[in-house]
């Protein structure tokens, strides 16, 4: 009776926030509904077939790929915009559906999983992101590790070539244990499971301890990060009954076609150095645009910059802006890549002519502002 | 032209913050006094040479940070350089294995004791932000960004970096890190000589051991860091 009580508050609450607000309402509602009822995961969960998704890159692309895989087989509803954290997940689960899938902060994952008892989870990739609020990737490694273990009853898929995501795997009673091979993780040199030094023979690792990405269930042809989450999503969807679904990997990455003053741009959501490596290696254009801005989900800090390589923009048109432009300018500046600083995102433009096709790598906030503003 | 070679120590385990950078931004800020540089990077598995001029800790995890306290406790090199007059900045994880002591993965290890200063686990707060610090001793302004969770106690023959106007430093937020010598500790990411280039021209100036006086950065049309 309560929680019937809430849900009527809580969708009350999200229609006037979209009409008189004119937001979003994809928070207000669960906001509005954990307080007046915090069980509502637990109990808007129940029968019903939950999918969540998570790592720190590409979770909004993969969680999308997912929810048109399972609404083959019924109805489905998702937090698609990127809303993960429990307020997020509460506002999608307030709507009726066969089916949840649900794209979940790394941070938030453990508890959702314990008050969810989902059916799959698709566990994508761990590396250094928002430091100022994850602080070490091993530690998130080690929660969802617990996590894992607690959920006898979950079918986890994850790709195994991540260490970290070995890592949290290892002891799952029902795990999909995916490798692509073709990569070495960034941040792989010492064993998430056993502390020792990790010894990787190309793209394989395998430790003392018995961490190794050698034992997979399932084996993939290597490929880009869109790709690879296209295909645990389809495994996802697959161990559910749901007809594989070819998706275009490019159109599964977060790059949005704009035009900005005329110009013709293709804008990227980049980061943390994972996403910024993989966004540097398929620049293609001669003509690049970076926007930096470090606001609290961009992460506060930018010395991470540093480990990132900007060899592969060598030589080309290099325009930047944004809040922490100089921070950027400089980094490229030392390497001895000729850049061009800007204040504004007007000015920076002005070094391109609508004949131009340029690449923008926008960080988290400044994506936002051009794709969705 | 004088000749240096950096050397960076244990990179993949200690270049998890960008700490990295600042091999590269003092073969950049050399370039401005004539002097030629060389980045030697020594991972885990190999032995550390003698004959660097500067050598550079970064920050790390727990685990990362015991792997390369166990590689430099191989054998004396690093000692030996530092007693020959060698230069060494660490940072944050780096800056707690040249201590006496820290404290990783729940219990407390030796550190190579080459400041002395002894770090603690910080309890629930982790310090995290932005640093703003100036350092008497060496008369300069520092800022950076911190996030560590352990805290550091000088010992009564340490000599702190800095005094911190802003952030939390050794955890007391008065003061961040130690310096003895040529062997500078400090919380500060950034990377630190990437916000501070008149700190990467003095430890370039002790490197070759005479005083070099700060050249302004004419090549970028830009102040920097100067928030």
């Amino acid at each position: 009776m309560r929680l019937r009580l809430s849900l009527i508050i809580a969708r009350l609450a999200g229609f006037l926030s979209q009409k008189i607000l004119r937001r979003s309402g994809e928070t207000i509602p669960g906001k509005i509904l954990l307080t007046l009822y915090p069980g509502a995961l637990h109990s808007l969960s129940r029968n019903r077939t939950l999918l969540l998704v998570s790592g720190t890159n590409g979770k909004t692309s993969t969680t999308r790929a997912l929810a048109q895989l399972v609404a083959q087989l019924g109805s489905t509803v998702s937090n698609n915009s990127g809303s993960n954290l429990d307020r997020g997940s509460a506002t999608t689960l307030i709507k009726p559906s066969d089916f949840v899938v649900l794209e979940v902060d790394e941070l938030y994952l453990p508890r959702l999983i314990a008050q969810t008892n989902p059916q799959v989870v698709l566990l994508l990739n761990l590396s250094r992101d928002q430091l100022h609020r994850m602080h070490e990737v091993k530690k998130v490694a080690e929660r969802w590790k617990v996590a894992v273990d607690a959920a006898p009853e979950t079918l986890f898929i994850g790709d195994i070539d991540d260490p970290f995501i070995a890592y949290a795997l290892s002891g799952a009673k029902k795990s999909l244990k995916v490798s692509f091979g073709g990569r070495h993780h960034r941040d792989g040199a010492v064993c998430p499971s056993c502390g020792k030094y990790l010894h990787w023979s190309g793209a394989n690792f395998a430790c003392s301890c018995g961490l190794t990405n050698a034992h997979a269930d399932l084996i993939r042809e290597p490929g880009s990060a869109a790709y690879r989450n296209a295909e645990l999503a389809n495994i996802a969807g697959s161990a559910l009954g749901a007809a594989e679904i070819e998706f275009d990997p490019k159109k599964l990455e977060r790059v949005a076609r704009k035009k900005l003053s005329g110009i013709d741009c293709s804008i990227r959501l980049v980061k943390n150095p994972a996403s910024w490596s993989e966004a540097l290696q398929s620049v293609q254009a001669d003509k690049v645009l970076l926007i930096l801005n470090a606001r609290e989900v961009d992460g506060l800090d930018t010395s991470w910059l540093w480990d990132v390589s900007f060899e592969s923009l060598r030589g080309k048109t290099i325009v930047i802006c944004g809040e922490r432009a100089v921070d950027i300018a400089y980094r490229l500046h030392v390497a001895g890549i000729t850049n061009t600083l800007e204040k504004s995102m007007a000015t920076a433009l002005s070094h391109f002519s609508t004949r131009d096709k340029v690449e923008v790598l926008a960080a988290y906030t400044a994506y936002f502002q051009l794709v969705v503003a | 032209m004088s000749q240096i070679k950096i050397i960076r120590i244990h990179n993949e385990l200690l270049g998890t913050y960008g700490d990295q950078g600042n091999a590269e931004v003092l073969a950049y800020r050399a370039k401005f006094h004539d002097i030629a540089t060389t980045i030697t990077d020594i991972s885990y598995e190999q032995p550390l040479p003698r004959d660097g001029n500067i050598y550079l800790l970064g920050g790390a995890e727990d685990a990362a940070q015991l792997l390369s306290l166990e590689a430099l406790n191989r054998d004396r090199a690093l000692k030996d350089a530092i007693t020959d007059g060698a230069v060494l900045l660490a940072v944050c994880a780096g800056f707690q294995i040249i201590g006496n002591s820290f404290w990783a993965n729940g219990r407390q290890a030796d550190g190579l004791a080459l400041l002395d200063v002894e770090s603690l686990p910080g309890g629930k707060t982790r310090f995290v932000g932005e640093v703003r610090a100036h350092s008497n001793s060496l008369n300069l302004d520092l800022n950076g960004f911190e996030n560590h969770s352990g805290k550091t106690i000088l010992g009564p023959s340490a000599q702190a970096l800095s005094t911190v106007s802003s952030g939390f430093g050794n955890g007391d937020s008065k003061t961040d890190g130690a310096v003895l010598g040529n062997v500078f500790g400090t919380y500060m990411h950034g990377p630190i000589l990437a916000r501070n280039p008149q700190f990467a021209d003095l430890l370039l100036a002790r490197a070759i051991g005479r005083p070099l006086s700060f050249v302004e950065d004419k090549s970028i049309p830009y102040k920097f860091f100067n928030a």
